[in-house]
């Protein structure tokens, strides 16, 4: 019994790999096809997973997008927070490094070496003094003079102008009695607030201040998707209690408009370019289904059941799916490479998890395209050797 | 006889041909469709894109420094400089005042908040100071060439989340009924937003109603009372804020027809090299070329010159950030394109080839009975030229729907169908059809008859 079974299914995969063989030229059409599909497929889902980190990424360069403050913040500028809760802030994600900076804010005098010049400026205290990204539009940056001293400044180009001041210059800053100076380490233009204010390092800050140990904010760049980010933000708020930590929504619904957007077309593109494979491949096995009209009587005139002679013809388009899909899925790796590369710049990094769903889309499609074979299934032996049509 | 060969392979096996025609027609929809999405919609996608608000800022040149902390200028109200809102209209006379998309004027007071008259009657509470902004929510601005603008803080912000509605930027009329006379009308008391941390602190809800009052530099204290229509919720500081009409807090705080700041959002094309610039050092050509590409910079330079004692800054953070996507997204939907391109030439190519290659026995049987290889071939070529043009044609009519309606589902636009897109289309059905089946033609050719016809 057992031998019978192992015989009969060695003869089914016989048949099939005879069904394969009989058109070379066809069987080469069907999985060009397939190839096709699978490859465009594989390498839009793969660019889509891609697109989701590169724009994540794009987005990162906005500057922060999280925000620390006090409670209350607004009701009154002096209200602070104790700089110790900054060693509270998760900075090691699954997405990526935290960046954090704390800022102490507050009104001060801002004046130069040459008299009269004086002028109330908002002074930052910010820690570190440099934000990990540099803007493209502002000015050299503080590379070039060494940060050991804590007495350089970043100035806003507006509180520049109004100083008429320049690189190198000394400014002193001013609160009642207590004073500090700083030298102009490099100038900042960006168009927002930074523009009217006076950067110093947050040491220098608090003592001016008077204010040690406490901070005003604290800014962070979180990298990941929006619902990372948001994620992040109800984590962090739990862990501080006694502050207020919000979005800058600005950015983060923005970022996830764009990726809907991205999303949606890809996935669009892949529906259409599948439907299209499996009408093209469907046009093919009409044909198919035309030529094994006698195979298939002579099948059921010596005893195989309807069942089993459509099991035979579903096989052989799951194996033309797989075939066509592997080979696409191939071809796909370098097309999606070639793909990130012209879109973000940088190769994309071929994502596993795409390649499995891609070949298992395509055997669908495949699977759903052999449906003209489904007429071989009322074919009557006898009117076919009979030569009746 | 050639016609009828033609006519009759068309009409012989009519399910077939008509499958092979969809998978064509198919094919061709989508490229026409990822052609017009790709050449139509590419262009206004920046419009779909200024989802991250105003990328320029205009304040007055003159002013004194912004004492801004966590977005809240704490410049006493006579501090600093103010612009005159009557020069706005002159903003969409500009070059690129197409690219204008919208702007608002803000003018921000601190103000104090010493009443609310809730629905079910007053009480009053403790006195609170809050940030007062006088805005436009969606104003009607009618500019010098006679057309009106819509535009305000709804268009420059729109991540700005109001629930209920926006106030209204026109003063209202208020029908009193005075029983002797019947009735008459007076001016309303204005609406306002108030922010949501704001509203949650003293319990606001639409339809209360609040007093707010400033105390000017002439050291009175002008009071007014507004119709709360909406919550704001923005993310931002102005969470903790009211916002009114700009005309209402003009007069409030005794600064008629001024502003402070005016947020511009303008459709720009990403900065290059050559953008960045200063115009000042450029030739006049390439100052000409400068002012001719709507760079944000240069967009910046010409606002600056219809609105005299002002200085443009452009805001980096969103300018450039949107620059980079926007270039990104642009790639990628060429990539798409070439892709669904790519994926639909090699699926028609195939299918072609299949429909040549299943008629070898006819092939054979044409040239026992004495036609040349190259009347089969062209035979079977004019064959395909006719389906190709056929389907592509068809393709294309269904493409453009199929553009219209990915193009407004995804982006909101619907790309115009264009006489370009359909001559590529044609161009490449009958090219790929051609190539597909030239292949298995040639091997058809070079075949003898006399096996084929024994079905060897």
């Amino acid at each position: 019994m057992a031998a019978l079974r192992s015989q009969n299914r060695q003869m089914f995969w016989r048949i099939v790999r005879r069904l394969l063989g009989a058109n070379r030229g066809r069987l080469f059409v069907i999985l060009l096809a397939l190839g096709a599909g699978a490859a465009v497929t594989a390498a839009l889902l793969n660019l889509q997973v891609d697109a989701r980190q590169r724009i994540t990424t794009e987005f990162r360069a906005f500057g922060p997008n999280v925000l620390v403050l006090p409670k209350n913040a607004s009701l009154s500028a002096s209200r602070t927070l104790p700089e110790s809760i900054v060693h509270s802030v998760p900075v090691d994600l699954s997405s990526g490094r935290v960046a954090v900076k704390s800022l102490l804010y507050f009104v001060a005098a801002v004046s130069t070496t040459q008299p009269g010049k004086s002028l109330s400026a908002v002074v930052a205290g910010t820690n570190p003094l440099a934000f990990v990204k540099v803007f493209a539009g502002s000015a050299p940056p503080l590379a070039s003079t060494p940060m050991a001293t804590g007495r350089e400044c970043v100035v806003g180009t507006n509180v520049a102008r109004q100083l008429n001041a320049r690189q190198d210059t000394q400014l002193t800053l001013t609160i009642g009695d207590s004073r500090e100076a700083c030298l102009i380490a490099s100038f900042r233009q960006v168009g927002g607030p930074e523009d009217d204010r006076v950067e110093i390092g947050l040491r220098t800050a608090q003592r001016l201040a008077d204010l040690p140990g406490r901070i005003s904010a604290i800014e962070l760049i979180v990298p990941g998707t929006p619902s990372e980010i948001e994620s992040y933000i109800t984590d962090l708020q739990r862990v501080l209690p006694d502050a207020e930590v919000r979005p800058i929504r600005q950015f983060t619904d923005a970022q996830a408009k764009i990726y809907s957007r991205i999303s949606s077309l890809l996935n669009s593109t892949v529906v259409l370019v599948l439907i299209l494979t499996g009408l093209c491949v469907m046009a093919a096995m009409t044909n198919v289904a035309m030529e094994r009209r006698n195979d298939v009587g002579l099948m059921k005139a010596i005893g195989g059941a309807t069942r089993r002679v459509l099991r035979l013809f579903l096989a052989e388009a799951a194996l033309l799916g797989l075939a066509g899909g592997l080979i696409g899925a191939a071809a796909g790796v370098f097309l999606s490479i070639w793909l990130g590369k012209q879109v973000f710049g940088v190769a994309a990094q071929p994502r596993l998890i795409v390649y499995p769903v891609a070949v298992a889309l395509t055997i669908i499609v495949a699977i759903l395209s052999a449906y003209p074979l489904r007429r071989l299934a009322s074919v009557r032996p006898a009117s076919v050797f009979r030569g009746e049509a | 006889m050639f016609l009828r060969l033609v006519a009759d392979s068309f009409t012989r096996r009519p399910r077939r041909k008509v499958l092979t025609a969809a998978a064509l027609s198919l094919g061709m929809a989508v490229v026409t469709a990822a052609l017009s999405v790709s050449l139509d919609v590419g262009d206004r996608l920046a419009s779909e894109f200024r989802s991250l608000g105003a990328n320029l800022l205009v304040t007055p040149a003159a002013d004194s420094l912004p004492l801004e902390i966590g977005g809240v200028d704490y410049r006493p109200v006579n501090a600093g400089a103010y612009l005159p809102e009557a020069d706005l209209p002159k903003i969409k006379t500009v070059f690129w005042h197409n690219n204008i998309v919208a702007f608002a004027p803000v003018l921000e007071v601190s103000a104090m908040l010493p009443r609310v008259t809730y629905g079910d009657g007053q009480r009053s509470i403790p006195e609170l100071p809050i940030p007062l902004i006088g805005t436009w929510a969606s104003n009607r601005v009618q500019l010098p060439d006679g057309g009106i603008f819509v535009t305000g803080i709804a268009k420059t912000y729109p991540w700005f989340h109001v629930e209920g509605k926006w106030f209204s930027d026109e003063g209202r009329l208020e029908r009193i009924e005075m029983p002797p006379m019947g009735h008459s009308y007076l001016p309303a008391p204005p609406e306002c937003v108030a922010g949501e941390k704001l509203a949650a602190r003293r319990d606001i809800k639409a339809g209360d109603q609040v007093v707010v009052s400033i105390t000017t530099s002439g050291n009175t204290q002008n009071m007014e009372s507004c119709d709360v229509t909406g919550i704001l919720s923005s993310g931002g500081p102005e969470d903790e804020a009211l916002l009114m009409p700009l005309a209402s807090v003009q007069e409030l705080a005794d600064k008629p027809g001024q502003y402070r700041k005016l947020y511009v959002s303008a459709l720009t094309k990403p900065e290059d090299g050559f953008a960045r610039r200063d115009p000042k050092t450029m030739k006049a050509d390439e100052f000409e070329r400068w002012s001719c590409s709507p760079y944000v910079s240069s967009i910046a330079y010409s606002i600056k010159e219809v609105l005299p004692g002002t200085d443009v800054r452009v805001i980096r953070r969103v300018a450039e950030g949107e620059g980079s996507v926007l270039t990104r997204v642009r790639a990628l939907l060429w990539m798409v394109t070439f892709a669904a391109l790519l994926a639909a030439a090699l699926a028609v190519g195939a299918s072609a080839a299949a429909s040549v290659m299943e008629r070898r026995t006819e092939i054979g049987l044409m040239k026992a009975l004495g036609a040349g290889s190259a009347t089969v071939g062209f035979l079977l070529a004019a064959e395909q030229l006719l389906l190709a043009f056929v389907g592509g044609g068809i393709g294309y009519s269904l493409g453009i729907i199929l553009a219209r309606f990915v193009g407004l589902r995804i982006f909101g636009i619907a790309p115009a169908p264009s006489l370009l897109v359909l001559i590529a289309v044609l161009a490449l059905a009958a090219g790929v059809t051609l190539l597909g089946s030239a292949i298995p033609l040639r091997r058809a050719s070079r075949c003898e008859p006399a096996p084929i016809l024994r079905g060897e």
